[in-house]
């Protein structure tokens, strides 16, 4: 799509609202079909009574459950303290995820030594060692924060490192060739062309980050929303239960669109489909 | 036909001067060591357009690449203005193939990455300095534009207003126009005969286009492949300006161009054999 401008020449305009309104349609075909699955659920449970109510509550019940819970203060409090832990152990894991991904990715040296642990780690199973953490840290904050960090921390390295590796030869050169050098050249070549990489692995860090708070919690903990899930849970109280994974879905959600749209906004040069493939 | 010898018959000391140049790499994979270039001579003296002509996988990139100081030289001098060549400098500039445009800058952005690492940026005016030079090459509308917002012409585009926008007295073209389409690579090459014709800066064109070889140049440097070395150079001797309407049926250029083919067949065919 082109437009003309003031002063006559063509201008690219990227046809972004075109493929909004498209999407628009997909968008009303699912709101239909979530809305048909929750008719048959709560006509399965309260109106015909095919399941148990305590074992499965109806749609109905766990609306009601939700919202009791936004104008809880325990919630909000747990609320708090988990984001709080995922936070912390997030901003920690980005400072040494893309430090250590950079370092990796730009020395010969530090991949062929290092790198091969790295991979091995992240396909280490880390969720098995939530008991330790909880074991040497305690009940509280502590272990939560680690467990964020250890699960988050790998994708960022890696996906650091990948970016950090795949500068372009020319670009690098290109640089040379106009002067930039040593600690410029990262700083002016590397990282920008790092970035859109880090960030997705960032994405992909903060999603499993907060799976690691919530099973921290869940596994011992003090406080939190994994901790109230686990309460409810036990008191075979299912319509709040259901109710506050629906809010953790939301939570995970909107953490990653922020990720997303912060992407589009430091890194608008880039192309979203090119970066699918790199994990 | 009239092969010249390296030096030409021209008062005053050349700009760039290479003797006896090599390059040759320790290939990892197969241990065993692999010449790119060798024994290249070559004179160019200021405001001369040299094409250097031949096949892929011949050198001439490398051997472009020692004289934008990207690459050492195995043996051998490369001297810029009487100065060996330890590495780039402000008064070479390349035009690399894949444009080589940093994708998170804009239009602006990129031009003014050819001199911001210069005291030039430092004086008053560089944003008109940069501003000419994106005018220059025909992108004034876009200099908020990013790279991927273009198409590959434009892209090229600039590339040559980064090289040109801090001046160098050596412009280094790596195939500018072998990523770039057929109809657009015509255009260009006359806007670069012209821009090139106005300024009177030295080039070193790279090509595997023999039309574009003589289109452009002064002298087209011949190389040959396995090792990569210089075959024989060239006088294209045509008039300028030129353009390629106006030469394509000179006799000059017929002859030129049956020679150069005949020259680049044998070459074309020792390397696929070799392989």
């Amino acid at each position: 799509m082109t437009v003309t401008s003031a002063t006559g020449t063509m201008r690219i305009v990227r046809p972004r609202r075109v493929i909004r309104r498209s999407e628009a349609k997909w968008t009303w075909l699912l709101v239909g079909v979530i809305a048909a699955i929750l008719l048959i659920w709560e006509a399965a449970v309260s109106w015909l009574q095919l399941i148990p109510a305590s074992f499965l509550p109806p749609p109905s019940a766990i609306a009601v459950s939700f919202g009791k819970l936004l104008v809880d203060p325990e919630f909000w409090g747990a609320f708090g303290y988990s984001l709080g832990n995922v936070a912390i152990g997030l901003v920690i894991a980005v400072v040494v995820g893309v430090t250590v991904g950079l370092a990796v990715g730009w020395s010969p040296v530090l991949r062929f030594t290092v790198a091969p642990f790295l991979w091995l780690l992240y396909s280490t199973p880390k969720v098995a060692l939530a008991p330790l953490f909880i074991l040497g840290l305690g009940l509280g904050s502590e272990s939560k924060i680690a467990l964020v960090f250890l699960l988050a921390v790998f994708p960022i390295i890696l996906n650091t490192m990948e970016g950090a590796v795949t500068v372009s030869t020319s670009l690098v050169n290109a640089g040379r060739v106009y002067g930039v050098n040593g600690v410029a050249l990262g700083w002016k070549i590397i990282v920008p062309a790092t970035l859109p990489y880090s960030l997705s692995g960032i994405q992909r860090g903060a999603a499993l980050g907060f799976t690691g708070e919530v099973l921290g919690e869940f596994l011992g903990g003090t406080g939190g929303l994994g901790h109230m899930l686990e309460y409810a849970a036990y008191q075979f109280q299912m319509d709040d239960a259901i109710a506050m994974v629906i809010v953790m879905v939301i939570i995970a959600n909107l953490t990653l669109l922020l990720i997303s749209t912060l992407r589009r906004r430091l890194a608008p040069w880039y192309d979203d489909r090119k970066i699918a493939g790199a994990s | 036909m009239t092969t010249t010898s390296i030096e030409r018959n021209e008062a005053g000391a050349p700009l760039i001067s290479v003797r006896d140049l090599s390059v040759s790499y320790d290939v990892a994979r197969t241990g065993k060591r692999l010449t790119a270039i060798e024994g290249v001579d070559l004179d160019v003296h200021e405001g001369e357009f040299i094409t250097v002509l031949g096949p892929s996988g011949c050198g001439k990139t490398t051997f472009m690449n020692v004289v934008a100081g990207l690459v050492k030289p195995t043996t051998g001098t490369v001297l810029v203005g009487g100065s060996p060549v330890t590495g780039p400098g402000p008064d070479r500039a390349v035009v690399f193939q894949d444009y080589a445009l940093l994708p998170w800058r804009t239009v602006f952005d990129n031009v003014k990455f050819g001199l911001e690492m210069q005291k030039e940026l430092k004086g008053a005016g560089w944003r008109e300095r940069v501003q000419e030079a994106i005018e220059l090459v025909g992108l004034a509308g876009f200099e908020q534009s990013y790279p991927r917002e273009l198409s590959g012409g434009m892209q090229q585009r600039v590339g040559l207003a980064r090289a040109v926008v801090a001046e160098p007295r050596i412009l280094l073209m790596d195939e500018p126009l072998g990523a770039v389409d057929a109809l657009t690579r015509e255009v260009m090459r006359d806007e670069i005969e012209k821009l090139m014709a106005a300024t009177g800066k030295t080039v070193l064109f790279i090509t595997h286009s023999i039309e574009e070889a003589i289109l452009l140049g002064d002298r087209i440097v011949v190389f040959k492949s396995h090792p990569g070395a210089i075959k024989e150079i060239i006088e294209t001797g045509l008039e300028r300006p030129r353009s390629e309407r106006s030469i394509q049926h000179d006799p000059r250029f017929l002859e030129l161009r049956d020679h150069l083919w005949d020259a680049l067949q044998g070459e074309a065919t020792a390397a696929a054999v070799s392989k």
